[in-house]
């Protein structure tokens, strides 16, 4: 009987639970910092201006990517596809433009209208058909890697516009890769924590029955979050197509997980409705500079990989207990 | 009452144990003998699950004592339980589908061969002599899955019975099943009388009791009102000896203040009710009761755009409005208080504050962002309006109590000023003192002009508050109320036979509950 419930204090037990309150919350700002004395002590090369502009530049792909994967996560969904949006970007830059600078804002223009209508696959299939997340983005993956082969007949052809080539500057010590990287985690903190948009995206992860039973257009946050996801893979298709400056079909290839994984080291939970995106650049951070690490101290690939895993899930462990406390 | 005849396997003597201060059993004796089946009935919150759980070890009472087999105990432990032979047969079904009727039988305790190896031929051998022994003619070999509900209902307690049992409780075993699914019930608790074992049999249908029982103890509010022989009782008197006006729970005064019709309902249609005809003036609190499965939930939801009309036509202050969708509801004006608040009405991760504001965001902001301190402001209010209790609105609504959480849930509509408040089950699991604050706000609602509909399981609550009371059955409205002639025992007629009757008619049974 229900009424035989014992009663919980009616006090914010989260002050008694400060410890764990505070692991799960700034556990990955810690890890970052730990990592980075390290890096003092065993590979002080790491600090050379030449390494820290190369690691920005790399986590700011990592990082716009994980941006809307953080988002997607956030609705308890989750997305298989951006490596195949980043690899589409590409391949859309190189075959519409062919090089030609005058003719990239319309490449431009049409990977990003491709990746709205990959998002909105993505979306669609899981408002609307109730698929789950893992199989429907892995179903689309699927399906425009595919498509993509079928229209390059394998072989893509054409040449990134040289254009492009802004995003290796760099502006005083910041490349302008990070920049880009920077800017857009800033507009979506502002989204996410000043705007309503971003109380719904929380609410309709937390508990999607009662964010419907609340009035919320739940469909519409969903389809949105999955359409922005795909659009923040097509940014990090550009800035990628830029910095290697050629067509590469395996150009996107570990984004998808990479992502997930720096999300997730960053707090933000497969459950949905915790977490944020100032965990996820650490956790962006924390990746890149892992693996940066492992490249100065000349460790093979798979040391590097065994770590990565390791990384990830000793951090997932980590939350799940201290969530489970809390 | 509690005789000590030498066949009384159970005693349990002056059971007495509250929760965080509420009197949950109030000394409460019980016992029963072996080859005998004691029904223990009685309305929710009575204490039966609490003294059964007693019995089974998962709580400790604060006094009295347990006499077992000629020993006492002043408590049991859940392994004391178990290994004495008490066994509880739960409502729910924990079967695994796709496993065969002896695998789940003997889940984990699979008989092993020499080399540690599931011994399947013992398996199924030892399964087909237990069900020999319960008289259940069930194929071992068959996958659980396949099996109706009634006879997975058996693998259930042949499971629980595959170790030597002497007191078996069955709560609410009914529940689940089918009318033609009862005899197979009825026969399976007849064998084990017949093998000896003392059977107590929790249940709302009184038919039921009437068919198996040889005894019957009633209990209300934590304490016995009688243990009679069934021969002794007949079913108007064990009704009274149920329902007896509770003198604990008291109710705010209003003067009804009805107004112009809000809500108008006409014929609606879904796949749970058929043919819904309703008005809710300003002002009024409009009783919806019926048993579980009624469609009462289900009106609720059909009203708030949550499940899809097939007929009918709602207007709303004279308006024919769409609920295709809960936020077309509550954009028109209408709110609901679900019935489960942890699954459908909170947010149990998210801050206080997120729980209490999602519903009014867009009014808190200025160029589309949300300004903290009229944000604040409106938390701060809500607090005041409905004393909640809390030490930080940045704290996760989950540490707040059952009645506070309640408060929130209802804290997320006012602040949008609803024409029209729907509550499903709204002081479900809480506290005493909570519960009037909540029966006050309402009171205080209906004075300002809105107009509530509110679904209760308890008929106290529901005779207490209502000033008009419908009765929904088998998903149609089969009667309404006024307050003045609304009484327990004719909700009850009409929720269980669809008319009134005289008094002199039997019932065919009686549920007041939810499940």
């Amino acid at each position: 009987m229900d009424t035989a419930r014992p009663a919980q204090t009616p006090f914010d037990r989260s002050i008694v639970h400060s410890s764990r309150q505070f692991m799960l919350r700034y556990g990955v700002y810690v890890s970052l910092a730990t990592l980075l004395v390290l890096a003092l002590i065993f590979t002080p090369d790491l600090y050379k201006a030449q390494n820290l502009t190369l690691i920005l530049r790399q986590a700011a792909q990592l990082g716009l990517v994980a941006i809307g994967q953080t988002l997607v996560l956030l609705v308890a969904g989750l997305d298989l596809s951006v490596g195949g949006v980043i690899v589409l970007t590409n391949v859309v830059i190189a075959e519409v433009s062919n090089g030609d600078n005058a003719r990239l804002p319309l490449a431009l223009a049409v990977a990003l209208g491709l990746g709205a209508l990959v998002g909105l696959a993505n979306g669609l299939l899981v408002t609307r058909r109730n698929v789950p997340p893992f199989v429907a983005t892995l179903g689309v993956l699927v399906f425009i890697t595919g498509a993509q082969v079928a229209y390059t007949r394998g072989i893509p052809s054409g040449f990134v516009p040289n254009a492009l080539n802004v995003v290796n500057q760099s502006v005083g010590p910041l490349p302008v890769s990070f920049l880009i990287w920077a800017g857009f985690t800033a507009l979506f903190s502002f989204l996410l924590y000043l705007m309503p948009y971003g109380r719904r995206i929380y609410a309709v992860g937390s508990n999607r029955e009662a964010a419907r039973l609340s009035g919320l257009r739940v469909n519409r946050v969903l389809l949105s979050v999955y359409v922005l996801c795909s659009l923040m893979a097509v940014a990090a298709g550009i800035v990628l197509s830029g910095y290697v400056g050629y067509i590469d079909r395996y150009l996107g290839r570990g984004f998808d997980l990479d992502s997930i994984a720096a999300a997730v080291v960053g707090g933000t939970a497969f459950t949905g409705g915790r977490g944020g995106l100032f965990g996820t650049v650490a956790g962006v951070l924390i990746i890149q500079i892992l693996s940066s690490m492992s490249l100065l101290l000349g460790l093979n690939v798979q040391v590097q990989f065994i770590l990565k895993g390791l990384v990830i899930v000793a951090a997932v462990a980590l939350y799940t207990m201290a969530a489970r406390r809390a | 009452m509690t005789d000590t005849s030498p066949d009384t396997i159970l005693e349990m003597r002056q059971i007495a144990k509250a929760f965080a201060g509420v009197q949950a059993l109030k000394g409460v004796s019980f016992s029963c003998r072996a080859g005998q089946v004691h029904a223990l009935v009685g309305e929710n919150g009575a204490g039966k699950s609490t003294l059964m759980k007693i019995l089974a070890g998962a709580y400790q009472p604060d006094s009295g004592e347990i006499i077992y087999k000629g020993r006492r105990y002043t408590s049991l432990s859940t392994r004391e339980a178990l290994d004495n032979g008490i066994r509880i047969i739960y409502q729910e079904l924990n079967l695994l589908p796709y496993m065969t009727v002896a695998e789940n039988i003997f889940l984990g305790r699979e008989p092993r061969t020499g080399l540690g190896l599931i011994d399947t031929k013992k398996l199924y051998a030892d399964a087909e002599a237990i069900l020999q022994r319960l008289e259940m003619p069930l194929d071992v070999r068959q996958p659980v899955g396949e099996l109706t509900v009634a006879r997975q209902q058996m693998v259930e307690i042949a499971k629980a019975l595959s170790q030597r049992a002497d007191v078996i409780v069955m709560d609410e075993p009914s529940a689940i099943l089918a009318g033609h699914e009862l005899e197979t019930l009825f026969s399976v608790v007849e064998s084990l009388v017949r093998q000896g074992v003392a059977v107590i049999y929790i249940s709302h249908r009184l038919d039921e009791v009437f068919r198996i029982a040889n005894e019957v103890t009633v209990l209300k509010d934590g304490q016995v009102v009688g243990t009679h022989p069934i021969e002794a009782l007949t079913r108007a008197q064990l009704i009274q000896m149920m329902v007896g006006r509770s003198l604990d729970e008291a109710f705010p005064h209003g003067q009804p203040r009805r107004g112009a019709p809000v809500l108008t309902v006409e014929g609606v249609t879904t796949a749970a009710v058929r043919d819904i005809h309703l008005t809710l003036h300003a002002g009024e609190i409009v009783g919806l009761a019926g048993l579980v499965g009624s469609g009462r939930t289900e009106l609720a939801r059909a009203l708030f755009g949550a499940d899809r009309l097939q007929s009918g036509t709602v207007w709303l202050n004279g308006e024919v409005v769409t609920l295709s969708s809960p936020a077309q509801a509550v954009d028109a004006g209408i709110a609901l208080v679900p019935e489960d608040r942890k699954t459908q009405g909170l947010f149990m991760e998210l801050p206080i504050r997120n729980n209490i504001t999602l519903t009014v965001l867009d009014k808190l902001t200025r160029y589309g962002v949300i300004r903290r301190r009229a944000e604040a402001e409106r938390v701060d209010q809500a607090r005041r309006e409905l004393a909640i209790a809390m030490a930080s609105a940045s704290a996760e609504v989950q540490y707040l109590s059952g009645g506070n959480q309640q408060k929130v849930v209802l804290s997320k509509w006012l602040a949008r000023a609803p024409k029209v408040i729907i509550l499903d089950e709204p002081t479900r699991g809480i506290d005493v003192g909570a519960k009037f604050e909540i029966y006050q706000l309402m009171r205080q609602l209906t004075e300002q002009g809105v107009a509530i509909l509110m679904i209760s399981s308890e008929l106290t609550e529901i005779l207490g508050m209502s000033d008009r009371i419908l009765v929904m059955r088998d998903g149609r409205i089969v009667g309404e109320l006024a307050r003045e002639e609304a009484t327990e025992e004719r909700v009850m007629q009409l929720a269980t036979t669809g008319s009134l009757l005289p008094a002199t008619t039997e019932l065919p049974g009686y549920t007041g509950s939810d499940a």
